[in-house]
């Protein structure tokens, strides 16, 4: 197993295990009813760090790879935003159609459904570097 | 579609400069021993300077290392047969 599979694997673990934090701390707030600015800026305090960690970590993670992986990471990254979006936009659908266009559904939801979207991209993502690798391999 | 392809001779040319491993090559041109093998294997086309850092590691041309081979050109048979 190379550098870029066993990233996969730790970033795969490590996005279940924030989505799964992120989901039970979703699921306290819902209890409490949570609204106003004060959440609102904790939120986008621990995201903006997330967001940079994550983008930081990605970036040294990139220089360490040769040219033939980064090209297996982007296919797999391209892969895993069109699934984000085809996620999302299948989400707002099944929201629509099974609701109704004039029904309502918890505020509770638009989040859940971007936390999810964000597991299945990961998912999507390790599984592309994975399956690339094992085709290879499964080549030889 | 058309039917071109990019053959090596890496697998030779380590061979006939000291029997270098794939890992000692891998080393010197600053990739990992499965890209040599994907590029040995004609699985993976390597970039531009990666082929000229490999062809510079034999001390050859880059044509010696990789050549192009286009078989819809009507050409093709033509120039392969030439001395």
């Amino acid at each position: 197993m190379n550098r870029l599979q066993k990233r996969a694997w730790i970033e795969l673990a490590g996005v279940a295990f924030c989505v799964a934090g992120a989901g039970a701390e979703l699921a306290v707030l819902v209890r409490l009813n949570a609204s106003g600015t004060g959440h609102l800026i904790i939120l986008l305090t621990v995201g903006l760090t997330a967001g940079l960690f994550g983008y930081l970590h990605n970036l040294s993670e990139q220089k360490k790879l040769d040219e033939r992986e980064r090209k297996i990471a982007q296919k797999a990254l391209a892969l895993a935003c069109f699934v984000f979006a085809v996620f999302c936009g299948c989400s707002s659908f099944i929201f629509f159609f099974t609701v109704g266009g004039a029904g309502k559904v918890p505020v509770y939801t638009l989040p859940a459904v971007f936390l999810g979207g964000i597991f299945v991209a990961q998912f999507t993502q390790s599984a592309a570097i994975l399956i690339q690798f094992a085709r290879e391999q499964g080549d030889e | 579609m058309s039917s071109e392809h990019i053959i090596n001779h890496v697998r030779k040319l380590r061979f006939d400069n000291g029997q270098i491993t794939q890992q000692q090559l891998a080393d010197r041109v600053g990739v990992t021993r499965q890209t040599i093998i994907a590029i040995e294997s004609g699985k993976y086309s390597p970039s531009l300077p990666l082929a000229f850092k490999l062809a510079r590691t034999f001390g050859v041309p880059i044509e010696k290392v990789f050549q192009y081979e286009d078989t819809d050109n009507p050409l093709h048979e033509i120039l392969k047969t030439e001395p």
